[in-house]
C-alpha cells in the first residue's frame, strides 16, 4: 500500500468531517444533554415556590410541642391555650395555616397514634417531615421520662451503612454489582448506537462518491483498497476524537457539578464534613444516596475503546462493501437489513447477559465476532471476565476484520465503477468472485 | 515509439467477456481515437490502462513499464461518467486530486493556478463544486484532468454535454497539449471530430478490435467507392438498386456505397432516368460508413460463427 496516498485520503475523510457543522454541534450538544441531567433537577428545586407552610401543634401535655417547635420553628407553631380547636380548624380551612395536630398523653404512652388534620396540599415530603418530627419528639420526650442514661441514647441515634464488595478470584474486592448492571446496558447501548452511526457515515460516504462518479476520477489514481481503508481509518478517528472529547467533557462536568450537587442536596454531609474538605463531603454525600454511583474504571474505558474500534472496522468493512452496491441511500433496504441484523440481534441478550454475565450463553455470545463489540463490554462493566476470553474475542474479531475486509474490498472494487442500478444481494456474491 | 502498447488483454466479469483479446499500440505525440458503439469494451479498456481494473491475461505496458501506480501519475483520465466532490470547496477539491496524483503541495498549487486562469475560473476557488453551473463544473473537472500535467491524457466522450462555446475551447486546450507532445486518447462515437482530430483510430465491437491502423490509411484502403447523390424527385429508385448499401439517407439526398458487382456509371445511368441529378461526385468513404459497415459486417461474422459453432 502507497502510504502517502493513504494519508492523504485519510486526511480528507478526517479533516473534511470534523469541520462539518452537523459533526461540531452533535459534538458540543451530548455532554450539554449530559449536563441537563445534572442541571434540570437542580434548576426544578431552585425554582419550584418556596411557600411557608405552619402547622399548629395542639399539646395537651406540653412536652412535645415546644420539641418540635426547637426542631423547625418556622413550620412547627405552638397553640396558645386560649385557642379552642374549633377555631384552629376554622383557620385552616380558611387556608391561613396547612394543618393542625393535637397531642395528647395517651398519644406519648403509645395507645393512640397522633392525626395530622391538613388542607390536603404539600404532599409527601410535607407529612414525612411532621412524622418525623413527631417521632423524634416523642422517642425522646419518653427517653427523658424513663430517665435513660446519654450512652444508651448515642447507641439508639447510631446508624450503620451497608457497603458491598464482590470478592473475585484474584482476591481483588470489587463494588457491588447493582448499578453496573445499568452501567453494562447503557455501554451495550452506547455501542449499538456508534456502529450505526459510524457505520452509517462510512456507507454514506461510499454512496456519495459512487453516485457523484468522482471515485472513477480518484481510483485513476490510488488503489481501490488504499481509498476503502483511508475512509475506514479517517472515519475511525472521528470517533474516537468524539469519544475523547465526550470523555473529558463528561468528566469535567461531572467534577465540576458535585460541588454543586453537594450544596443542593448534601447539606446535612456538609455540615458533618465542615464544608472545607471537598473530597470527605462528596463521600458523605454520596454514603447519602440509594445507591453507588458506579466508577468506570480505566481498564473498562480502554476494553470500551478497542471493542468500538474492533467492532466498528468489522461492520464498516460490510458498510462500504454495501454501499458501493447502492445507487443511493434509499435503496435496497434489504442489503442494509442483513448488515444490521448482527448489531440488533446482540440487543434482544442485553438483559440476560447484564442479569446472568457468566453464563454459557452470555459466553458464547461474546465470543462470536460480530457480537463480541456488544457484548462483551457489558460483561466487562459487570464482572471480571477472564483475560483469555477477552483475549480470544479479540483474535477472532482481527480475524474476521481481515476476512470481512478482503471479501468488502473485492465486492467494493467491482461495485463503485458498476453505474446504472443498485445490485441485489446475488450480483454481490457474483463481484466477490471476479478475478 | 509507442507510450501505450496493449497486447492480447482479456477481461471477464463473470460469463460476460467484456474485452475479447485485445492489442493495440498508441504512438508517443499521437492523437489516439477509440471508437465503438456503447457496451463494446471501449470503457473496460480504457479503465485497464489507467490500472483501475487489471486484465484478466495479456499486458498493458505504460513507456515499457507494466501498468501500474507508477504509470497512474502519467496519466489524466476524463471519465464518460463526470464527477466531483459536490459539497467540497473547487480550490481543495482540485488541490486533493493533483496531491493524489503525486504532485507536491507547491507544484500542485502553482499548475492550479495556471490552469484556473486559463479557463477563468480563478474566482471559483472559494465555492462549493454545487454551486457552480454545469459547464463551470465541466471546467473544473477537465482541470483536474490535466493539472499534474501527463504525458498521457485519456478522454472519455470529453465534449459530451459541452455547450459549442466551452467545447470549442477544449478543443484548442487538447491540440495545444498534443503541439506540446502529450499523447491524447480519446474515446467516442462522435466520427466527425475523430477525422478532424485523430491520426490513429481503432474500432471496437463486442469486446474485440476490429479495425486498427492510422485514419489515412484506413480511409485508403476502402477505396473510391462511395457516392454522393443529390437529385430532385422520387427517392424511390435508390430502393431498386442492387449491390449497394445506403447511408444518409433524406428525401434528396443519399450516400451509396458501391458493392461488388456494380460501378458508378450504372448508379448514375438509373438516377437519370428517374430523377433531375443536383450532385454526383465519387468519393473516400466517410468514418460513420466505415465504422456502421465494419461493425455491421463483425456483428453478422460472429453471428454466424456463434450458430456453427
Amino acid at each position: 500500500m502507497h502510504f502517502n496516498k493513504f494519508a492523504i485520503i485519510f486526511k480528507r475523510e478526517y479533516l473534511s468531517r470534523v469541520t462539518s457543522k452537523a459533526y461540531i454541534i452533535t459534538t458540543l450538544l451530548a455532554p450539554l444533554i449530559f449536563l441537563s441531567f445534572f442541571l434540570i433537577p437542580i434548576a426544578v428545586i431552585l425554582l419550584s415556590p418556596d411557600t411557608q407552610r405552619v402547622v399548629v401543634v395542639a399539646d395537651e401535655t406540653g412536652t412535645i410541642a415546644p420539641r418540635m417547635a426547637e426542631m423547625n420553628p418556622e413550620l412547627f407553631l405552638i397553640a396558645d391555650e386560649t385557642q379552642s380547636i374549633d377555631s384552629i380548624r376554622e383557620r385552616v380551612m380558611q387556608g391561613e395555616i396547612q394543618g393542625y395536630v393535637v397531642i395528647t398523653e395517651d398519644i406519648i404512652t403509645g395507645d393512640r397514634s397522633p392525626e395530622l388534620i391538613y388542607g390536603g396540599t404539600g404532599g409527601i415530603g410535607f407529612i414525612t417531615e411532621i412524622q418525623g418530627a413527631l417521632r423524634t419528639s416523642i422517642r425522646n420526650e419518653k427517653l427523658d421520662r424513663a430517665e435513660v442514661p446519654d450512652e444508651v441514647r448515642s447507641i439508639m441515634t447510631e446508624r450503620v451503612s451497608l457497603t458491598t464488595r464482590v470478592l473475585t478470584e484474584t482476591g481483588d474486592e470489587e463494588q457491588d454489582a447493582g448499578m453496573l448492571v445499568f452501567l453494562g446496558i447503557g455501554l451495550g447501548m452506547v455501542m449499538y448506537t456508534s456502529m450505526f452511526i459510524y457505520g452509517g457515515i462510512v456507507m454514506r460516504g461510499v454512496i456519495e462518491e459512487k453516485t457523484s462518479r468522482i471515485v472513477e476520477v480518484i481510483v485513476s489514481s490510488v488503489r481501490p483498497f488504499e481509498l476503502l481503508t483511508g475512509k475506514v481509518m479517517g472515519v475511525g478517528a472521528l470517533a474516537i476524537t468524539q469519544f475523547v472529547f465526550w470523555a473529558l467533557a463528561i468528566t469535567g462536568i461531572s467534577a465540576l457539578s458535585a460541588p454543586i450537587l453537594l450544596y443542593f442536596f448534601g447539606s446535612n454531609a456538609s455540615a458533618a464534613g465542615g464544608g472545607a474538605d471537598t473530597q470527605e463531603a462528596l463521600r458523605a454525600a454520596e454514603a447519602e444516596l440509594p445507591f453507588t454511583m458506579p466508577e468506570i474504571s480505566l481498564g473498562l474505558m480502554v476494553g470500551f475503546i478497542v471493542f468500538f474500534l474492533l467492532g466498528y472496522l468489522m461492520y464498516s468493512a460490510l458498510f462500504a462493501a454495501v454501499g458501493s452496491a447502492l445507487e443511493s441511500e434509499t435503496e435496497n433496504q434489504q442489503l442494509s437489513i442483513i448488515v444490521s441484523l448482527p448489531i440488533i440481534i446482540p440487543i434482544f441478550f442485553l438483559s440476560p447477559v447484564s442479569t446472568d454475565p457468566d453464563s454459557t450463553l452470555a459466553v458464547t455470545l461474546s465470543l462470536i465476532p460480530l457480537f463480541s463489540p456488544i457484548i462483551m463490554p457489558v460483561r466487562m462493566a459487570i464482572m471480571n471476565v477472564p483475560f483469555w476470553e477477552i483475549g480470544l474475542a479479540i483474535v477472532l474479531m482481527i480475524l474476521t476484520f481481515i476476512g470481512l475486509m478482503w471479501l468488502s474490498s473485492r465486492i467494493y472494487r467491482v461495485g463503485i465503477l458498476m453505474y446504472g442500478k443498485s445490485a441485489s444481494l446475488k450480483e454481490l456474491i457474483k463481484w466477490a468472485r471476479y478475478s | 515509439m509507442s507510450i501505450i502498447k496493449i497486447d492480447s488483454i482479456v477481461k471477464r466479469f463473470g460469463d460476460f467477456l467484456a474485452v475479447d483479446n485485445v492489442s493495440f499500440n498508441v504512438n508517443e505525440g499521437s492523437i489516439f481515437g477509440v471508437l465503438g458503439p456503447n457496451g463494446a469494451g471501449k470503457t473496460t479498456t480504457i479503465r485497464m490502462i489507467n490500472y483501475i481494473t487489471i486484465p484478466d491475461s495479456g499486458s498493458v505496458l505504460i513507456k515499457e513499464q507494466k501498468a501500474g501506480p507508477q504509470s497512474q501519475q502519467l496519466i489524466g483520465y476524463l471519465p464518460e461518467e463526470r464527477g466531483l466532490y459536490k459539497k467540497m470547496k473547487v480550490g481543495e477539491q482540485l488541490l486533493y486530486l493533483a496531491r493524489l496524483k503525486g504532485m507536491t503541495d507547491r507544484d500542485a498549487r502553482a499548475s492550479l493556478q495556471y490552469w484556473l486562469d486559463r479557463f477563468g475560473a480563478i474566482d471559483w476557488t472559494k465555492k462549493n463544486l454545487g454551486d457552480l453551473s454545469k459547464g463551470q463544473q465541466q471546467k473544473i473537472q477537465f482541470i483536474s484532468t490535466i493539472a499534474h500535467d501527463p504525458e498521457i491524457c485519456i478522454f472519455d466522450e470529453p465534449f459530451s454535454g459541452l455547450d459549442p462555446i466551452n467545447s470549442e475551447l477544449l478543443r484548442e486546450v487538447i491540440i495545444e497539449l498534443n503541439k506540446k507532445g502529450k499523447t491524447i486518447l480519446f474515446a467516442t462515437h462522435r466520427m466527425e471530430q475523430v477525422e478532424q482530430m485523430c491520426d490513429d483510430i481503432c474500432l471496437f465491437s463486442q469486446g474485440s478490435i476490429i479495425l486498427t491502423g492510422s485514419l489515412s490509411d484506413i480511409k485508403r484502403s476502402f477505396g473510391n467507392n462511395t457516392v454522393r447523390i443529390g437529385f430532385r424527385g422520387d427517392d424511390s429508385f435508390l430502393d431498386d438498386l442492387d449491390h449497394v448499401r445506403i447511408n444518409n439517407r433524406s428525401a434528396n439526398y443519399a450516400e451509396i456505397r458501391l458493392l461488388e458487382g456494380i460501378n458508378e456509371q450504372q448508379v448514375l445511368r438509373k438516377a437519370v432516368d428517374k430523377v433531375e441529378i443536383t450532385l454526383f461526385e465519387f468519393v473516400q468513404p466517410s468514418l460513420q460508413e466505415i465504422f456502421i459497415s465494419t461493425v455491421n459486417d463483425s456483428v453478422t461474422r460472429k453471428a454466424i460463427q456463434n450458430k456453427v459453432s
